[in-house]
């Protein structure tokens, strides 16, 4: 299998897999396909070994990333898988995947660039619909950043790096003791996961969404936390110190600390004044996928019906992400 | 008409000077704060280069300035200058003829920007269309460029190059030319526009003011009341009925009094909401682009979503008792986490059908 596709170039590297920028080979009697891909080689020799030096196979992460992309490709919000192979030469799993340009990340670093409401609710609406096919289909993607995603050359966003992301079965009432508090990178984490909670929901991908929206409308991080304990302090310092009042049994979860500094809970106000440009009803939006009580923050068909999806002016067409991305 | 969503544009801040004068004072040199920042830097501003009179010895000194050669002249030295009629400039080497009546303070700390300001107000006078004088928003954008692309001509011209000036010039006669009729309209519509906005202002100042009067008097009743009751209860208290029932009457009065007040509060509030003026500009546009785009209508969620579940989960969910279930919610991390019974039950029967109506075959053969 390995024959059929080349690596051409490095494209970035992780703990486990590098990928590369490849171009399928030219097979005799076939047309050049010019089309390129990324190959993400994954590989198994780094994580074969545990402490103890017991062959531990194939990391659960490239299995859960291999299992969600093939039953998520169909969307066009999320990247497609097109192929996996294993190379026995290099000992590691390959996926070919779409090749991607852009990500948010670089699009949002890249201060030429001036987004007007239309193409901020583009933006917006495109992260909404991907998730809201992951939670349709009860995956948590569980690592919301503006680095994972992706933007193509048809100016369509989608979703990568499946890497953590988990169904939730039953419900969420069986497997709730199993999950890891330990995901999503630190600055777009909810306050559940920093206070330890093991029974969270979808909801925890709602506040990344949340802060992604916000780091698209001010260019920089909104909560950039040094460590987790600095990030809980800071999210309560920005959004004020959840009590049992507005979050029940919020003393019930462990890493809660009874001696916290009660930050008062910014009112809208106070919301309007840190962000003055936006419509109220994106104001909305905002607030209550911020709401530090999961059973209180929106849901992503709350958040895909609110009135600011619909509210004019309309997100601007595809086209424009791609003129804006080529200045 | 690119509006971003971070950097206020100009557009805005013109709107403001132009409607609100007493805002101005926000962007003016407000010289008196201005100087005792930066003395030493603007030591020569405060001496008028005509009379050299310092703001030292005369503190209320006010400058200002004449759109034709923008330079600074003291108000005392405009009207000894000028009041006789107009007259060249006094500052050396510029040779323009000024007149009295255009004098005017200066209310942006850059020159340049209020060059522009003033020609991009004269500039709108004449190209004054309005959304609904164009069929497409692509012409009314088409029309908001050539504005722009005026006023950039205009504000950056060469003062020496004549025949420069002259040709920018002519082009906007021609226009006011062509449009005299369109531009008397809109003007008068502008003008109306304005007054109803106007209007509309100090109708919602009135309710606003009558609302916190409101509040303030619920407060202070509230506090009154608190005695009185007090009082009365002590007083019914000593006659030496059951003490129960007086304190159950009082307290009962005290509600309905309360929900009274609170009830007009809501009114008031509901009227503030509703009266809000906020003008739709691209209401006719709304129309436009719904023809135009009638094959492909918007949906948030482009299709991805169920709207005809073939299951229902009940309100009342003591219809069916899951004794596990229930007792979740009595967890404190479960309801910590947001525990709700009925979304429980929900995802539950949404895993349970996933899938179902789904033939693969069918499918995969398209």
């Amino acid at each position: 299998m390995s024959e059929l596709f080349v690596k051409e170039k490095k494209l970035g590297e992780g703990t486990f897999a590098i990928v590369y920028l490849g171009k399928k080979k030219q097979q005799e009697g076939e047309p050049k396909d010019e089309a390129y891909v990324a190959i993400k080689e994954i590989k198994l020799d780094l994580m074969k070994q545990s402490d103890t030096g017991d062959n531990m196979g194939i990391d659960i992460s490239a299995i859960r990333e291999i299992k969600y992309l093939q039953e998520l490709k169909a969307h066009d919000n999320i990247i497609k898988l097109y192929d996996v192979y294993s190379d026995m030469k290099t000992n590691s799993i390959n996926l070919i995947l779409e090749y991607l340009p852009m990500d948010l990340e670089k699009l949002i670093k890249k201060k030429t660039i001036i987004f007007n409401s239309m193409d901020i609710k583009l933006i917006v609406l495109q992260i909404l619909r991907g998730v809201n096919h992951l939670h349709r289909l009860c995956i948590i993607h569980r690592d919301l950043k503006p680095a994972n995603l992706l933007i193509g050359e048809n100016g369509l966003i989608k979703l990568a790096d499946f890497g953590l992301a988990r169904t939730y079965d039953d419900g969420g009432i069986n497997s709730h003791s199993n999950l890891t508090n330990n995901v999503v990178t630190r600055w777009y984490k909810a306050p559940e996961l920093l206070l330890g909670s093991k029974n969270y929901d979808f909801k925890i991908d709602i506040w990344s969404i949340g802060l992604i929206i916000i780091e698209l409308l001010i260019r920089v991080p909104y909560l950039p936390g040094k460590d987790d304990l600095d990030q809980l302090n800071l999210i309560f310092k920005v959004l004020g110190t959840p009590s049992e009042k507005d979050w029940p049994q919020v003393k019930a979860l462990p890493n809660y600390n009874t001696n916290l500094y009660m930050y008062p809970k910014p009112n809208r106000q106070e919301w309007r004044k840190r962000f003055i440009a936006i419509s109220d009803n994106f104001l909305d939006l905002l607030m209550s996928m911020l709401e530090m009580n999961p059973g209180e923050r929106w849901d992503i068909v709350r958040c895909l019906e609110s009135e600011y999806i619909r509210e004019f002016p309309r997100p601007s067409d595809q086209m424009e992400l791609v003129r804006l991305m080529n200045e | 008409m690119s509006e971003s969503v971070s950097v206020p544009n100009q557009i805005d801040l013109v709107d403001l000077t132009e409607t609100k004068p007493k805002t101005s004072k926000l962007y003016s040199d407000d010289e008196s704060d201005h100087e005792s920042e930066n003395e030493n830097d603007d030591m020569r501003d405060i001496v008028c280069p005509i009379c050299k009179t310092s703001r030292y010895l005369s503190p209320d000194m006010k400058f200002l300035v004449n759109p034709e050669c923008y330079h600074k002249i003291c108000e005392s030295c405009v009207d000894r200058i000028f009041t006789l009629g107009p007259t060249k400039c006094p500052y050396e080497n510029c040779n323009k003829i000024l007149r009295k009546l255009k004098f005017k303070r200066q209310i942006f700390d850059n020159i340049e920007i209020e060059k522009e300001i003033d020609i991009r107000n004269k500039v709108y006078k004449i190209m004054n269309k309005l959304e609904e004088d164009f069929e497409t928003r692509k012409e009314y954008d088409k029309f908001l460029e050539d504005r722009e692309d005026v006023i950039f001509e205009l504000s950056n011209l060469d003062s020496n190059n004549e025949a420069q000036i002259e040709n920018v010039e002519k082009k906007l006669m021609k226009y006011e030319q062509m449009n005299k009729r369109l531009i008397q309209v809109n003007k008068m519509k502008l003008k109306n526009q304005e007054s109803k906005q106007n209007d509309m202002d100090s109708v919602q100042q009135n309710l606003e003011k009558e609302r916190l009067a409101l509040i303030k008097q619920m407060e202070e009743q509230n506090l009154e009341d608190n005695q009185t009751y007090k009082q009365k209860i002590i007083a019914e208290l000593s006659k030496g009925t059951d003490k129960n029932k007086i304190i159950a009457n009082v307290k009962m009065e005290i509600k309905l009094k309360k929900s009274s007040q609170r009830r007009k509060l809501e009114e008031l509030n509901k009227v503030l909401k509703s009266n809000s003026y906020s003008y739709n500009h691209f209401n006719k546009f709304q129309e436009n682009s719904n023809e135009e785009f009638a094959d492909v209508p918007f949906t948030p969620f482009n299709g991805d979503r169920e709207l005809h579940r073939k299951y229902k989960v009940l309100e009342d969910h003591q219809l069916y008792y899951d004794p596990f279930i229930s007792n979740l919610g009595k967890v404190s991390k479960y309801v910590a986490n947001g525990f709700n019974e009925k979304s429980i039950y929900d995802r539950l029967l949404n895993e349970a059908f996933l899938g179902f109506g789904v033939f693969i075959e069918e499918e995969k053969s398209k």
